[in-house]
């Protein structure tokens, strides 16, 4: 046992360190992307920085709540956190207030605060509790069944209030199960899913089922111990309803917003007008932070002198567009360095999660990381257009309260579970 | 837990694996946003990031002769209403005072505006019309009202300002001064003279001046000086006399409602030089009421009938193919020339030549013309060509008429065209080219081209001045000149013109009734036709050439040249013999002073005397105040109409240009 003092000194610094890195180069770009040209003033609680700045204030106070509480109580009390979240995820349903057409916030005065940011750490936590009994077997079917069901449940709850973006965070526990043996099989389909659909959308059926089907029969003929000639012909069949499906819900079931949005990604327009119409409407965010990232160049425009920045050109930009800024102002420099940041942090917190010894600690860990991962993928991959337009905060660096202390809470959970390793077996 | 170590280090492996991929990935995206494809995007940034702003020119005016304004460009404004803008405090502690101020405005009730600024809120209504077209001083109403005085991101006001064409003179010459538009896709539409002198002198050229953009919908200039700066259009001075428009709108106003005419037009020539005096076109609306429809002088070219005798006496006269005192036989008033019948009036038995243009008869010029040319009609067709009466006049407004004179070969030519062309049918001709025609014989011979545009100028320089462009040098001989005019002045005297008589001036003139539309089935149920009187005053010494067209009059009250166009012309002639100051005239000036010219006077006088000191326009006609307060560089705005009983700036006070005076009438 440790003298009650020397604890502190168990958390993980570089974690930390890392995490006020991010958190404080975030602020200074909300700075620069929420001021336009008139004199800061820090402490005039209508400007987005000087919000944010509070929420950094609180969020402090929240980690050192975080870290003073026993680590046991966050396995102990795993099962209530998700209860409680995904009540207050049902309560939207009644409660809610929309904003940019989702149903994702409580408002409390001017305050609001969106459950859904704190619904993956409860999540998480649930996740890693149910995998980490005794009696779990990730290899049972049932087991694999109510995994899902744990997972999927909040998913779907957020994906009603028509927040897409945030339900699609939730696959980041696939990640989990896999590392903790979920077998290999589901990752081989779903990878092969979304080439599936990709090409399905990109080529058209008759291309992909084609190809699908010379890639499956010259497997199949190249076996050596050949199973019925039944099996090939189900999959093609199989891959065959999957790739009409994708297509007939993306012609006739999507969103428009959405199907655009993919239209925009896969570049499926060929109209040139269409095209410059989509540019200037639905790919306008797209194409403005394309154009403030391009703008920055090696070294960038310097802090405030981003052109595009301060003119306010980005819709969104201290939000989910906040990379941009750092694009822009900071250049290639600072958004690679930013980049490698990021997964340093990712690095790190699995290498703390790959020595727990603790079951509940390491899955816990392995969800914190990937939660982020996803975060950061699909944020960064959306601003610069490597993946379709998806509205999800960038960890630590987007404005908002929620998006704030949610990561915090996340990230922090797991630095208190990490500091009492030494505790534990 | 079933997973032995090596599989799960691959596993680690792997997700590692899967986000230093993406981390790469996004590294060489960088890559291509900002160095490879960074021409193309910073070329994006360029465009949209910098436009070029025309400044628009001031179109020029168009003055009247004597300096009156016929056409100007005035700022209006649309006033509307953010209703979302305001706090709901200052909406609320507002929405009476407002209400108040609206209703004081338009009359409507307080609480109608109440319900609609209320309903305007409730609906979201961010552009909530308040006023439309509305003057500077209107404009300056609405923005000292309450709430909407703390502006557009206070008060929600949102003020539209575009520049708008106004005629101060009202409808007077509205086709001739004319417009010039163009539509969202660039055409542009061109009356009168605003349009066909709009390109050259009046709409002047737009500046340039590159804006960069600071922000969402902000942009600044980048320079300090425009690029290109605006320049300002010239002024135009027309040849129209507001008085003898004024007389000549009036006369032929009430003369159509008179008889119920379907349109008519009246133009006034300056004999010497062609330029026009005066030109009105009035066409019935559907509630019976006249107004500047379309420039029949100009574009109508029609069968003008009697008052083509002229032409074609004169055509045989200096062809010495016959005398002013030939007997000619026009029998019982019905004679067949080649199989078809045509008919005078009366009979008239044998009458001189004279005698025959003087009661217009019909056989007699079929006669003189069908002897004299039937074997060689194309030699009487060159004498009118020589005339240019088969050629349009080539005037400045767009939208001339095509004359259409038959010529042998072609397919409106038969064996009936020669006797009908005597007579002035079978061919088309525009009012104007008629009156071009008269104008030369009363101005001895000389054929000059209508004008309307005296000068252009920019402020005192002069751009351009119109000399009067001569088409014929000498129509004719001096002698068939006098017979020509002996005969016109004679009917009035003593032929179909009698009742036009007047024993305190002269003037020569000849009656036209043509048949209309005789061709449709329905005439003998239904006769139309066309009166029309060409003429020139004074007989002894012509200062002013004068054409009346009515067409369809109601036949129950009169379809007679004489008596449908010719008084027309008479009050014409009498107002601007007797009224009008003219120079060589002045006795009779002083002999007669009419009200209209005492008006004119005093307007004169004021206009020469007042510069930048508001002068008293009390008592002055509306138009008049109005014309010479804009020339003085005053925004006027006017209430009512008639005589100014009220002005807002009071007499003696000195003025700015700009300055906004309020006369109510």
């Amino acid at each position: 046992m440790l003298r009650e003092t020397d604890r502190h000194f168990k958390f993980d610094w570089l974690t930390i360190i890392l995490f006020f890195l991010l958190v404080g180069f975030g602020w200074v770009n909300i700075l620069s992307a929420s001021h336009s040209g008139d004199a800061i003033e820090l402490f005039n609680f209508s400007h987005s920085y000087s919000k944010q700045l509070i929420f950094i204030g609180l969020s402090v106070v929240l980690i050192i709540f975080i870290l003073s509480l026993e680590a046991k109580f966050y396995e102990r009390f795993s099962s209530i956190f998700y209860l409680i979240s995904i009540v207050s995820l049902v309560g939207l349903f009644i409660f809610g207030k929309n904003i940019n057409g989702a149903t994702s916030w409580y408002a409390i005065g001017s305050m609001t605060l969106q459950p859904s940011e704190f619904a993956k750490t409860a999540t998480a936590l649930a996740v890693a509790k149910y995998l980490s009994d005794l009696n779990t077997d990730i290899k049972s079917f049932s087991d694999q069944l109510k995994l899902f069901g744990i997972i999927v449940l909040p998913a779907l709850l957020i994906l009603l209030q028509k927040d897409a973006g945030s339900t699609l965070v939730y696959s980041a526990f696939f990640f989990v199960l896999y590392r903790e043996g979920l077998p290999q099989i589901y990752l081989v389909i779903a990878v092969l899913a979304v080439l599936l659909s990709i090409s399905a959308l990109k080529f058209g059926l008759i291309i992909t089922l084609l190809v699908t089907a010379f890639i499956v029969l010259t497997h199949h003929f190249t076996r050596k111990k050949r199973p019925s000639f039944f099996q090939p012909l189900v999959v093609i069949l199989i891959s065959g309803a999957l790739a009409f499906t994708v297509r007939f819900i993306y012609q006739n079931f999507l969103p428009v917003h959405q199907k655009d949005r993919i239209t925009i990604w896969l570049s499926l327009e060929k109209d040139p007008v269409k095209l410059k119409q989509m540019k200037q409407t639905i790919a306008y965010n797209l194409n403005e932070s394309e154009k403030a990232i391009s703008n920055g160049g090696f070294a960038g425009k310097g802090f405030l002198q981003g052109t595009r920045t301060t003119g306010n050109f980005v819709p969104e930009q201290h939000t989910d567009y906040i990379f941009t800024t750092v694009g822009e102002e900071w250049g290639f420099i600072g958004s690679t360095l930013t980049v490698i940041v990021f997964v340093l942090l990712i690095v790190r917190v699995i290498i703390l999660a790959e020595r727990q010894k603790n079951q509940f600690s390491r899955m816990y860990g392995y969800a914190v990381a990937s939660i982020l991962f996803i975060h950061f993928n699909i944020n960064i991959g959306m601003v610069m257009g490597l993946i379709p337009t998806i509205g999800i905060p960038l960890p630590f660096f987007s404005y908002g309260g929620s998006g704030l202390w949610g990561f915090t809470i996340l990230l922090f959970i797991f630095i208190k579970l990490d500091s009492n390793r030494i505790n534990e077996w | 837990m079933a997973v032995n170590e090596k599989n799960i280090l691959n596993r680690l492996y792997f997700v590692a694996g899967c986000m230093f991929i993406f981390a790469i990935a996004v590294v060489v995206k960088l890559l291509s946003i900002q160095f490879i494809q960074g021409d193309k995007y910073k070329a994006l940034v360029e465009e949209s990031n910098i436009k070029e702003v025309s400044i628009p020119a001031n179109r020029g005016n168009v003055y009247s002769a004597d300096g009156s304004l016929l056409a100007t460009s005035i700022p209006k404004y649309d006033i509307r209403f953010d209703a979302i803008t305001p706090t709901d405090k200052r909406f609320k502690e507002y929405l009476t005072p407002l209400s108040e101020a609206l209703s004081k405005y338009s009359g409507k009730s307080v609480s109608y505006y109440k319900k609609e600024l209320q309903k305007a809120r409730a609906n979201k209504n961010r552009y909530y019309l308040l006023a439309r077209n509305i003057g500077y001083s209107e404009y300056l109403k609405f923005r000292s009202f309450p709430l909407l005085e703390l502006g557009p991101y206070k008060g929600g006001l949102i003020v539209e300002q575009y520049v708008k064409r106004e005629h101060p003179l009202g409808e007077v010459a509205q086709r001739t001064i004319g417009y010039e538009r163009v539509d969202d896709e660039g055409n542009i539409t061109r009356a009168g003279i605003d349009g066909a002198f709009g390109s050259d002198y009046l709409r002047g050229t737009d500046g340039k001046r590159i804006k960069q953009k600071i922000g969402k919908g902000q942009w600044k200039p980048i320079t300090v000086d425009n690029e290109v700066e605006p320049k300002d259009g010239y002024d135009v001075y027309t040849t129209i006399d507001v008085n003898i428009q004024d007389i000549a709108h009036h006369a032929l106003l009430e003369q159509l409602e008179k008889y119920e005419a379907e349109h008519g037009t009246v133009v006034v020539m300056e004999v010497k030089t062609g330029e026009i005096r005066a030109i009105s076109n009035l066409g019935r609306t559907s509630k019976n009421t006249y107004y500047e429809k379309r420039n029949y002088a100009v574009y109508e070219a029609h069968e003008p009938g009697s008052t083509f005798k002229l032409m074609t006496l004169m055509a045989a006269l200096e062809d010495k193919k016959v005398d002013t005192s030939d007997v000619i036989d026009t029998g019982n008033g019905y004679k067949v020339f080649y199989g078809r019948g045509i008919k005078d009036s009366h009979g008239y038995g044998k009458i001189s030549a004279a005698r025959a243009f003087e009661v217009s008869s019909n056989i007699g010029l079929a006669t003189i013309v069908d002897k004299a040319y039937a074997k060689n009609p194309e030699r009487f067709l060159n004498i009118l060509s020589q005339w240019n009466l088969d050629k349009k006049l080539n005037i400045s407004i767009k939208g001339e008429g095509e004359p259409m004179i038959p010529k042998p070969g072609h397919k409106n030519w038969s064996r009936n065209a020669l006797p009908s062309l005597a007579y002035g049918y079978g061919l088309k001709i525009t009012p104007l080219q008629t009156l071009t025609f008269y104008n030369a014989v009363a101005n001895n011979g000389v054929m000059v081209k209508p004008r309307f545009i005296r000068e252009v100028r920019n402020l005192d320089e002069k751009i351009e001045v119109f000399e009067k462009e001569i088409i014929n040098e000498k129509i004719c001989s001096d002698q068939t000149l006098k017979k020509a005019k002996t005969m016109l002045e004679n009917v009035v005297k003593r032929g179909t013109g009698t009742s036009l008589y007047s024993d305190y001036f002269s003037m020569g003139g000849k009656t036209g009734t043509a048949r209309t539309e005789y061709w449709h089935k329905d005439w003998s149920k239904n006769p139309r036709y066309i009166s029309s009187f060409a003429g020139y005053f004074p007989a002894d010494n012509p200062k002013y050439s004068c054409i009346v067209i009515i067409h369809k009059p109601s036949v129950k009250k009169g379809f007679y040249g004489a008596d449908v166009s010719g008084p027309v012309f008479k009050k014409i002639a009498q107002k601007i013999f007797t009224d009008t100051p003219i120079v060589d005239e002045v006795e009779t000036l002083e002999v007669k002073t009419a009200k209209v010219e005492k008006e004119y006077k005093t307007y004169y006088d004021i206009a020469n005397r007042y510069k930048t000191i508001m002068p008293d326009v009390r008592g002055l006609p509306i138009m008049d105040a109005v014309a010479l307060l804009e020339n003085m560089g005053l925004k006027v705005k006017i209430e009512g109409v008639g005589v100014v009983e009220n002005q807002s700036i009071s007499k003696g006070t000195k003025v700015k240009k700009n300055q906004t005076i309020v006369l109510k009438a």
